[in-house]
């Protein structure tokens, strides 16, 4: 064996290729060529569709066709399009996904259960300016992350203690619906103790009872987002693994804690919080959360609207929670090359195909009620931040009926569960919260649609909403 | 519970329920929905047939107070005229019959010319007053997130120029509107997409022009003509830059529109262009090699973009949304490259 190659294996051992690729992909990011967009969103908000969307509409961006309002495309400045996921250990399937949306009949991707990475190169000319003494001709490499919803509201659980996550939950179950869903669970919790020492059947036992009550509380009629830990009801890689024995104590916390048996309930579920903090929480922050340039937040406000008030309100305060994990700011170069932070926050609700065309604007106006504090958070480290209803994958398309002699916009798709055709008024997005008495289930009614089969050949503008918008929002002046 | 709710009731229909407005004869086609399914095509249609809800448009006040002085006055010119001539054929025809026919023909082809030229001066006139009616339409859309009361602007979009020069690349922005728009986004995408050729192409000519005027001025050893040049060259800008968007410009339009963007400019003040080109150029050190003529030459150079830059807000059917921050600058350094290039030519 040569000296050389012996000399690539050391390297190969020692890890120094990853460092040296780590650090050129620092160097690039902190010359703005290099573009982290942090795809945010609770689980079934649509981020899996939004990447596949997006990344299928930046293949096909030198043709200049399906993104009109986004100026680097609709001008033609692109040149081309590469996708580099391979070169990701964990490349995101987006050839799965897209076979899955040209089938016949087509489908939605499944649930995400693996975290996996897209990274687009989009070679592109500059615009005639200043900018063009740089070079005519230049790249910008684009990386998202895809995953499992649920883990993003694990985040914030690495900033508390075992004491302080156990009152926050307690806060979440003492009210309403959590209380009237957990009446079982809580009478449990009030008859152990904590402190005597437990066999390992009970523990589990007590935490599948949990896992199992995190589930009711996911799925219709709660469908509530602030669910914790979020491994318990997406495990990926952690299935089976005793991490996942955990759950918080809802009663009042021992007074002397000290006194626990090293096997007690209570000693084991403080071990067990912080190992499933270290194990599973941060290494998912480390390795992916920290270095992002720009934001997108999608938001699934119709699911608020189907189910009224305690969802809108519980899926308020996780994107409330979840936000505090990300770092807002301007960067100077020193700043982008050491950590860079998020410094422009597009939040968008997805899935505006399910509206009529003239309550967009509504939407627009209801996400924004949504999250309003969130971006006055935002705002407050001068960071911009706009709200968008958009579609990434045009399910519906617009038509009229006449009704009572009036016309009445509606929507024309197919169902969901059993692909019928269906014409449907949805109903009007509401621009203000409404009253609870307001707030029945005759208001509204968003069904789901099945996605309408997406061309193996160009996409046109009518596949989408405003995704163009949301591009150049988010990156339209990197591609200058 | 509330016994009146203010809010509409979600409808599901069946698909065959969806009817058909036929009123889409007179109107562009605009964004057809795309989808072979099973229903018959004759129920599927577009749902930008919304009724347009009216815009208010202001009508610009009229001027009455001077009409009858002029019309009164054109009548006099025009018998005066009349008799002259009439005098004058009567006069040549006793002389001899052939000279009689020459003169009477030469009238006649006087006449025709001159009431075509009056025709395409008023079609220019109107055309101009048409599209200050457009801008001001889609200024009052750009602000609107509205749905639907963009209809009668793209209505009006295709009437107008349909058999200009811009009905190609208009009709087919106005077919690729999507349903999704609403009326501001409309206004931005047909800015964006239905005038791109127009914009390259008036663009291209008022650059053209101004580097022209401003090389001519610098050269020209007379200083005293300068005026006459530059205004010379400024008129064929005028006329071409309405060509380009459609316009019918003989010298009638062409005056009116030289009024417009006098008027124009007067307003503007120190316009942003003269500061911006300035500013550009202050830096280059090209401007300290330039003579005191050459200085002129840049002077009639700018000023002929600022009136082309005008022309063109003034015939353009949309506002400009985007600024022209570049064009100023590459006029300013094309004309500082060729007077010093051929300065130094000459030393
Ligand atoms: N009509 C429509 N439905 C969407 C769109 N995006 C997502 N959905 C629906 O939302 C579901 C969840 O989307 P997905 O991307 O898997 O969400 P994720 O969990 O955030 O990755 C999909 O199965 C679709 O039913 C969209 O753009 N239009
Ligand atoms: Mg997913």
């Amino acid at each position: 064996m040569g000296l050389q190659d012996t000399l690539k294996t050391l390297v190969h051992k020692s890890h120094l290729s990853d460092v040296s690729r780590h650090l050129k992909h620092r160097i690039e990011q902190g010359l703005e060529q290099r573009v982290k967009l942090a795809v945010t969103g609770l689980s079934r908000s649509g981020k899996t569709v939004f990447i596949s969307a997006l990344a299928r509409h930046l293949q096909q961006s030198d043709q200049g066709l399906s993104l009109p309002f986004f100026s680097a495309a609709a001008d033609g400045r692109i040149i081309g399009t590469r996708d580099c996921s391979h070169e990701s250990a964990i490349p995101f399937p987006l050839q799965t996904t897209l076979a899955g949306l040209q089938a016949s009949p087509p489908h939605w991707p499944a649930s995400t259960d693996q975290l996996s990475e897209v990274k687009l190169a989009l070679r592109y000319r500059r615009s005639p300016g200043l900018g063009r003494m740089l070079g005519e001709h230049t790249t910008l490499y684009l990386d998202l992350i895809d995953y499992p919803g649920e883990w993003l509201l694990d985040l914030p659980m690495l900033e508390w203690s075992f004491a302080t996550w156990c009152r926050q939950q307690q806060a979440l179950f003492f009210a309403s619906p959590r209380l009237e869903a957990s009446r079982e669970w809580l009478t449990c919790q009030q008859q152990l103790d904590w402190l005597a020492p437990a066999d390992d059947t009970q523990f589990q036992q007590l935490a599948h009872t949990f896992r199992d009550l995190l589930q009711q509380l996911r799925e219709p009629p709660y469908c509530l987002s602030l669910l914790q830990p979020g491994r318990l009801l997406m495990p990926g890689d952690l299935s089976d693994s005793p991490l996942l024995n955990l759950f918080p104590i809802l009663t009042d916390l021992p007074a002397n804690p000290d006194q626990a048996a090293p096997d007690s309930l209570y000693s084991r579920l403080k071990s067990t919080y912080y190992a499933y903090r270290e194990h599973a929480v941060r290494p998912f922050y480390e390795d992916h959360f920290r270095h992002f340039d720009r934001q997108i937040v999608l938001v699934d406000c119709l699911k608020t609207l189907n189910r009224g008030e305690a969802c809108f309100t519980d899926m308020q305060q996780a994107l409330n929670t979840l936000l505090h994990s990300f770092h807002y700011g301007h960067n100077s170069l020193l700043r982008r090359l050491v950590r860079p932070r998020i410094s422009r926050v597009l939040f968008a609700a997805t899935k505006a195909d399910h509206v009529t065309a003239n309550q967009h604007h509504n939407l627009d106006r209801f996400l924004q009620l949504l999250v309003e504090s969130a971006q006055r958070e935002i705002r407050f480290e001068q960071v911009e931040t706009h709200c968008l209803a958009i579609a990434s994958l045009r399910a519906t398309s617009a038509a009229q009926a006449k009704l009572d002699g009036q016309y009445l916009s509606c929507l024309r798709g197919h169902r969901k569960d059993n692909g019928e055709e269906m014409a449907l008024f949805p109903g009007e997005v509401p621009v203000e919260l409404p009253r609870a008495e307001d707030w029945n289930s005759e208001r509204f009614r968003f069904v789901d649609f099945a996605p309408r089969p997406l061309p193996v050949g160009p996409l046109r503008p009518e596949h989408h909403i405003r995704l163009d918008q949301a591009l150049e929002y988010l990156l339209g002046d990197l591609l200058q | 519970m509330n016994p009146t709710p203010d809010w509409k009731r979600p409808v599901e229909l069946s698909p065959d329920a969806l009817t058909d407005p036929d009123n889409s004869d007179s109107k562009p086609q605009i964004s057809p929905v795309s989808a072979p399914r099973e229903i018959p095509p004759a129920l599927a249609q577009d749902t930008n047939d919304n009724p347009p809800d009216e815009v208010p448009v202001r009508a610009p006040a009229r001027k009455r107070s001077r009409r009858w002085l002029w019309g009164a006055l054109g009548v006099l010119a025009s018998t005066a005229i009349g008799t002259e001539v009439y005098r004058l054929i009567s006069w040549s025809n006793d002389i001899h019959p052939l000279l009689g026919a020459g003169f009477a023909a030469l009238t006649f082809i006087l006449t025709c010319a001159l009431g075509i030229e009056v025709h395409r001066g008023l079609r220019g006139n109107r055309q101009l007053k048409q599209v200050h009616a457009l801008q001001q339409q889609a200024q009052t859309l750009l602000t609107q997130s509205s749905h639907g009361n963009s209809t009668r602007l793209t209505r009006q979009l295709g009437r107008q120029y349909h058999g200009t020069v811009l009905q190609r690349e208009l009709q087919s922005a106005l077919q690729q509107l999507d349903s999704s728009y609403n009326d501001q986004e409309i206004v931005q995408y047909l800015d964006r997409h239905a005038l791109s050729q127009a914009d390259t192409a008036a663009r291209r000519c008022v650059q053209r022009y101004s580097i022209e005027s401003g090389v001519l001025v610098a050269f020209s050893p007379w200083a005293s003509f300068d005026m006459l040049l530059v205004a010379w060259r400024n008129l064929r800008m005028l006329r071409e830059v309405a060509a380009i968007y459609g316009i019918a410009s003989g010298p009638l339009t062409q005056g009116r529109l030289l009024k417009q963007v006098l008027q124009n400019l007067a307003f503007a003040g120190a316009s942003e262009l003269s500061l911006e080109a300035g500013s550009a150029l202050l830096g280059s050190s090209l401007t300290a090699s330039l003579s005191a003529r050459a200085g002129q030459g840049l002077g009639a150079g700018l000023f002929t973009a600022r009136t082309g830059l005008a022309a063109i807000r003034l015939c353009r059917p949309l506002p400009a949304q985007h600024k022209e921050s570049a064009l100023p600058r590459k006029i300013a350094k094309s004309i500082v490259q060729q007077l010093t290039a051929r300065q130094n030519d000459t030393l």
